[in-house]
C-alpha cells in the first residue's frame, strides 16, 4: 500500500506568488496513496528538509514528492534528506512547479490547476518508483593528458605531483605548443621560453609522467574512470632509446630549404630536425615527406654520420593500449588562415605577416636572433603599422567571438619593437581595446604612454605596395576621416581558431563542440572545466581563446578534478540505466548500433549442456549513461529504463 | 508454364544434390486466384509446385521460424523483387544468415511469369538498384495520390474511417515478415501502451505504432494489404513512410544485408531536411 508525502514548497514567492498552494495541498491530500500533504517556505532550508526527514519516519512513507524547483537544482539535496531518513533516495520524485508552472504563468487559478496535474502526475510515478543502488565503478589512477603546450604541461605536472600517474601524449616531436614560439610574456615581458622549458623538462623528467611524444591518440573507448585508449606513435625513424640528440644528423641533412613549421615559415629546417634548439625530447625525427631518401630512395647521409647508429628508416609506426582513469584535453588552437582577406596581403607580400610570425621575429631563439628584421629583404623597419581584429569579431569573413588575446599581445609587439628598433614608428589599427586582466589595462597603457604605440581607432580597407612601400589606407573613426601610413611592415593579429581537425578529434573522443570546434563545457558558468563527457576536462585554448594564465589556471582546475576523481577507489553512479528483458529481446542489434556509448554489447543465451539458443542484448551498467535512446528503438519494448521505466512513465502520463 | 516447370526440375536437383533441406514455394490454394506456401523436402512434392503470377505472396516470414535455421543448412525460397529485399533486411536485423538462404527469384507482369538470374542475396544487388531509381507502378497509385491531396483533416478523417473497420486481428502482423519480434509491443501490458479493444483510439495506436515500425523497413510486398479482412489499405501507410525515409536519408530498404537500420544509424550526410 503506498504511502505517499507530497511537501510543496513556496519558494518564497517564486512558486506561492502564482499557484495557490494551500489548495494544492489540500487537493493532494485528497489524492489516493496520499498519507501526508503539506506546505512550507523553503522545503530545501535546514528546517524544511527535517521536516521532510520527520514526516518520513513518522508515517513510514513509501515515497514523496517533492513540488519545487527544477530538479536539476534540488533533486540530490532531496535525495539525500530521503536517505538520512532511512528511505531508498531514489523513491523521492520532484514535482517542477516553479520552472515548469509558476514562472510561466499569469492566470494564478490555472497555474494552479497545472501544479495539480504535475504533481498528481509524479504521484503517480513515485507510487511505481523501485528501490534503486547506486552502481560503483572501479577507477583507473591513471590519467591521459592530450597536448603538450602550456595547458597539457600544467595538467600532468599538477596530477602528477599529486602522485598520480600521467601519460602525456603530443602529436609533435617536441613539447612546447604555441607557448614555446613566442618571444616574450604579457603582461610582465618575461621571456617565454625562459618559463616553459624549465616545465618542458621538468616534464620529462618527472617520475611519475610518462611521455609520448610524435604520438596521437586514436580511439577512445570505455567510461569514466575505465577508459581504454589507444596510441599511435608516429615512426620517428630514430631510435629514441640509443639517440643522444648530438646533432650531427641535422648538420649532415642535405635537405636544408625545409619551410620550418615552428618559425612560421620565416625560418628553414633540415629533414631530420627537431623543431627547435631547446625541443624536449632532445630527440630529432625523419619528416618523410622532405627526406631525400624516402623520395629518391638515395642518401642516408644522416645515418652515415650517426655514431650510435640510432637512425633506422625500417621503423613502423607503433600502437600502445592504454588503461585511463581521466582524460585532459588540451588540444590547443591555431591561427587563422588570414589570406582569406584579400585586401591585408597577407600571402601576397611577404612583408604583411601575422601576430605569431612576429613573435618568431622578436624571439632570441627565432631566426632573426630576436633582430626585427623583415621578410622581404631584412631590413629593420621604420614605421610598422598593426591590424588587430584581423579575422576576429567579423562574422562576414572570420571569426564571430573575440579572439581575446591579440589586443595584449599587439600592444606587447608594439612595446618589442620600441624596444628593439628606437625611432621606430608604430600605428595600431583597433576596434576596441579589450584589456580585462590583471596588469593588462596599465600594460596597454603602458604601450602608448611610455612607448609611443599610436592607436587609431578604425579598419583597414585596403593595403598594396607603392614604392618599396605597404600602403595602408583606413579610417580614424574618432577624427572621422580616412587615413593612409606608408609602412614596412604590416603585422595582422590573426583570430585564433580551433584546430583543423578538433571536430573529428572530438568525435573520436566523444565530446562536444561549438560551431567552430571550439571543445563545449558541460555548463559555461558551473562546469567550466568539464566536457559533456563524464571524466573528460578540458583546458586551455581547445575550448575557447585563452591567454597563458587563464590556460594555466584552466589546467590546474582540470588537474584538481582528475585529482578529486582518483581520491575514490570506486565511483557512485546513479543507477538509471537500461535494462534488457532477455525473454523478450529479438536480438535485432537495433540498440547496439543505436546506443551513442557503445554500452550495449551481444550477449549468449546457452542451455545447461552449453549449447546456443539465441544472442540477446546485453546493457553494460557501466558504459550506460541512461539517456534511453535503446528504449525508444526498441521495437518489442524489450529495453526499459531503471528510474523512467515505462510502467512509472505510463502512470504519469495517466495521471495527468 | 515453362518457369514453372524449369523451376520444379531445379528444386528436384537441389533437394537430390542435397544442398539445401527444403524450399518454400506455392501450391494451389482454395480458389483458383490464391496460393498457398508449399513446403518441398522431398521430389514428389516439387511436383505440387505453382508458380504464376498470382503467387503473390512475400514466403520470407517463413524462413524466422524459430528453430528453422538452427541446424545451419541451406534452405531455398521462391521471392519476388520486393522477397529478396525483405531477406536482406532480416540478414541485417540479424534474423537469419544469409548464406543460408538460396534465392529462386521470379518476378511477373501481367500474367507472365519470369525468373531472375541468381541463387545469392548478392546475386540481386544490381537489379535492387535498379529498382530504387525506377520505382514500379503499384495499382494503388491512384489512391495514395488522392491521400496525399488531402488537407490534414481530410486525411485524419480518411484513416479514421478505414480504422474503424479495424477489429485487431493482428492479420497484418502476422502476415508482415518484418514482425518478427518474439513479444510484440500489443502483447505487452505492463503498461498496456496500446488499447486492445477496437475503439477509434487503439486502432489508431496499432495502425501508428506499426507503421512506425515498419519505417525504414517494408519493401511494399503487399502481405499486410492482402491479409486484413476488412480491406484496409495498410500498405499505403508503409509506402508513405517508404517515400519519406528514402527522402530524408537516401535509404531503400532490403538494398543489401549489411544495411544499417535507417533510424539506429547515423550518417554524417544525412540531409536533415525535417531539422527546421
Amino acid at each position: 500500500m503506498a504511502k505517499i508525502g507530497v511537501f510543496i514548497c513556496h519558494c518564497g514567492e517564486n512558486i506561492a506568488a502564482k499557484v495557490d498552494c494551500t489548495k494544492l495541498a489540500a487537493a493532494l491530500g485528497e489524492h489516493p496513496g496520499v498519507a501526508v500533504s503539506v506546505e512550507y517556505k523553503y522545503f530545501c532550508s535546514d528546517p524544511g528538509q527535517e521536516s521532510v526527514k520527520k514526516a518520513i519516519r513518522d508515517n513510514n512513507l513509501s515515497g514523496i514528492v517533492i513540488a519545487a524547483c527544477s530538479p536539476r537544482m534540488h533533486e540530490a539535496t532531496f535525495r539525500k534528506a530521503c536517505a538520512e531518513a532511512g528511505l531508498n533516495p531514489y523513491l523521492c520524485e520532484i514535482a517542477n512547479i516553479r520552472e515548469q508552472c509558476s514562472w510561466v504563468h499569469t492566470d494564478g487559478d490555472m497555474a494552479t490547476a497545472k501544479a495539480m496535474d504535475i504533481v498528481r502526475s509524479m504521484v503517480e510515478k513515485v507510487k511505481r518508483n523501485n528501490k534503486l543502488q547506486s552502481i560503483e565503478v572501479p577507477v583507473t589512477r591513471r590519467a591521459l593528458v592530450i597536448g603538450g603546450g602550456i595547458a597539457g604541461l600544467q595538467a600532468a605536472l599538477d596530477i602528477a605531483n599529486a602522485g598520480q600517474e600521467v601519460v602525456l601524449v603530443e602529436r609533435e616531436p617536441s613539447l612546447g605548443g604555441h607557448m614555446a614560439q613566442l618571444s616574450e610574456t604579457f603582461p610582465t615581458l618575461d621571456c617565454s621560453q625562459c618559463i616553459m622549458t624549465p616545465r618542458m623538462v621538468e616534464t620529462a623528467q618527472h617520475p611519475k609522467i610518462r611521455l609520448l611524444t610524435y604520438a596521437e591518440v586514436e580511439s577512445v573507448d570505455g567510461y569514466i574512470g575505465n577508459f581504454k585508449v589507444k596510441i599511435r606513435m608516429k615512426s620517428r625513424y630514430v631510435d629514441m632509446n640509443t639517440c643522444t640528440g648530438c646533432g650531427d644528423c641535422m648538420t649532415k641533412c642535405p635537405a636544408k630549404k625545409i619551410s620550418s613549421e615552428f618559425d612560421c615559415g620565416l625560418g628553414k629546417r633540415t629533414a631530420i630536425y627537431t623543431p627547435f634548439a631547446q625541443s624536449v625530447p632532445n630527440i630529432p625525427v625523419i619528416d618523410k615527406a622532405s627526406c631525400i631518401y624516402f623520395k629518391n630512395g638515395k642518401c642516408k647521409m644522416c645515418q652515415k654520420s650517426c655514431q650510435l647508429n640510432s637512425i633506422n628508416f625500417e621503423m613502423q609506426d607503433e600502437f600502445i593500449d592504454l588503461e585511463i582513469g581521466a582524460i585532459v584535453v588540451a588540444t590547443g588552437f591555431q591561427v587563422q588562415n588570414t589570406a582569406v582577406y584579400g585586401e591585408y596581403g597577407y600571402g601576397k607580400f611577404p612583408d604583411v605577416i601575422t601576430g605569431l610570425q612576429f613573435e618568431r621575429l622578436a624571439s632570441a631563439s627565432g631566426p632573426t636572433a630576436g633582430k626585427i628584421l623583415r621578410p622581404s629583404d631584412g631590413k629593420e623597419p621604420e614605421n610598422v603599422v598593426f591590424i588587430q581584429c584581423a579575422g576576429s569579431r567579423d562574422p562576414s569573413k572570420g571569426v564571430r567571438y573575440c579572439s581575446k588575446i591579440c589586443c595584449m599581445y599587439t600592444a606587447k609587439h608594439a612595446m618589442l619593437y620600441a624596444h628593439k628598433v628606437h625611432g621606430g614608428k608604430t600605428h595600431i589599427f583597433y576596434m576596441d581595446i579589450r584589456a580585462a586582466g590583471k596588469g593588462y589595462d596599465e600594460f596597454t597603457r603602458r604601450a602608448i604612454e611610455e612607448d609611443e604605440a599610436s592607436y587609431v581607432r578604425g579598419r583597414v580597407s585596403k593595403v598594396w605596395q607603392e614604392n618599396g612601400k605597404l600602403m595602408v589606407r583606413g579610417v580614424d573613426t574618432l577624427l572621422g576621416k580616412p587615413v593612409t601610413v606608408a609602412a614596412d611592415m604590416v603585422v595582422l593579429a590573426t583570430a585564433m581558431v580551433s584546430q583543423p581537425n578538433a571536430k573529428e578529434f572530438a568525435k573520436t573522443i566523444g565530446i562536444a563542440y561549438d560551431e567552430y570546434g571550439f571543445y563545449n563545457e558541460a555548463h559555461l558558468k558551473l562546469r567550466p572545466v568539464e566536457s559533456s563527457t563524464a571524466g573528460v576536462f578540458l583546458a586551455g585554448a581547445c575550448q575557447s581563446p585563452k591567454d597563458i594564465p587563464d590556460s594555466v589556471a584552466q589546467a590546474s582546475a582540470s588537474a584538481s578534478k582528475v585529482l578529486a576523481l582518483f581520491s575514490k577507489e570506486k565511483l557512485e553512479r546513479e543507477p538509471v540505466i537500461a535494462v534488457n528483458n532477455e525473454a523478450t529481446c529479438a536480438g535485432c542489434w537495433g540498440c547496439v548500433l543505436a546506443c551513442p556509448y557503445n554500452a550495449i554489447e551481444k550477449k549468449d543465451i546457452r542451455d545447461r549442456s552449453g549449447r546456443l539458443i539465441k544472442q540477446v542484448a546485453y546493457v553494460n551498467p557501466g558504459l550506460c549513461q541512461g539517456c534511453g535512446t535503446c528504449v525508444t528503438f526498441c521495437r518489442s519494448n524489450s529495453l526499459d529504463l531503471a528510474g523512467f521505466t515505462e510502467k512509472q512513465i505510463f502512470a504519469e502520463v495517466m495521471g495527468l | 508454364m515453362i518457369t514453372q516447370e524449369k523451376y520444379r526440375t531445379t528444386v528436384k536437383e537441389l533437394l537430390a544434390s542435397g544442398s539445401v533441406k527444403m524450399v518454400i514455394g506455392y501450391k494451389p490454394g482454395s480458389t483458383p486466384d490464391r496460393r498457398r506456401p508449399l513446403f518441398i523436402r522431398t521430389s514428389e512434392e516439387a511436383d505440387q509446385l505453382v508458380l504464376d503470377s498470382t503467387c503473390m505472396t512475400n514466403l520470407s516470414g517463413y524462413l524466422v521460424t524459430e528453430g528453422l535455421l538452427s541446424d545451419e543448412k541451406r534452405v531455398g525460397i521462391f521471392l519476388r523483387p520486393e522477397g529478396i529485399r525483405s531477406i536482406n533486411i532480416l540478414a541485417a536485423e540479424y534474423q537469419l544468415n544469409i548464406e543460408q538462404i538460396v534465392i529462386l527469384g521470379f518476378d511477373s507482369t501481367g500474367r507472365d511469369v519470369r525468373p531472375l538470374e541468381g541463387r545469392n542475396a548478392g546475386d540481386f544487388s544490381g537489379l535492387l538498384s535498379e529498382i530504387k531509381e525506377k520505382p514500379v507502378q503499384t495499382s494503388k497509385e491512384p489512391l495514395l495520390e488522392r491521400i496525399e491531396k488531402m488537407n490534414a483533416q481530410e486525411r485524419f478523417d480518411f484513416w479514421q474511417e478505414e480504422f474503424s473497420r479495424c477489429i485487431k486481428c493482428y492479420a497484418c502482423r502476422q502476415a508482415c515478415p518484418m514482425c518478427y519480434c518474439r513479444r510484440c509491443i500489443v502483447d505487452s501490458n505492463q503498461p498496456q501502451w496500446i488499447n486492445t479493444s477496437s475503439h477509434t483510439l487503439g486502432n489508431f495506436e496499432w495502425n501508428i505504432v506499426r507503421a512506425f515500425h515498419l519505417s525504414g523497413r517494408c519493401v511494399q510486398c503487399g502481405n499486410c494489404d492482402r491479409a486484413c479482412p476488412v480491406n484496409i489499405p495498410l500498405r499505403l501507410i508503409n509506402q508513405r513512410m517508404a517515400t519519406e525515409v528514402l527522402d530524408g536519408f537516401d535509404h531503400f530498404a532490403g538494398l543489401s544485408p549489411t544495411q544499417e537500420p535507417v533510424l539506429a544509424s547515423f550518417k554524417k550526410d544525412d540531409t536533415e531536411t525535417f531539422i527546421l
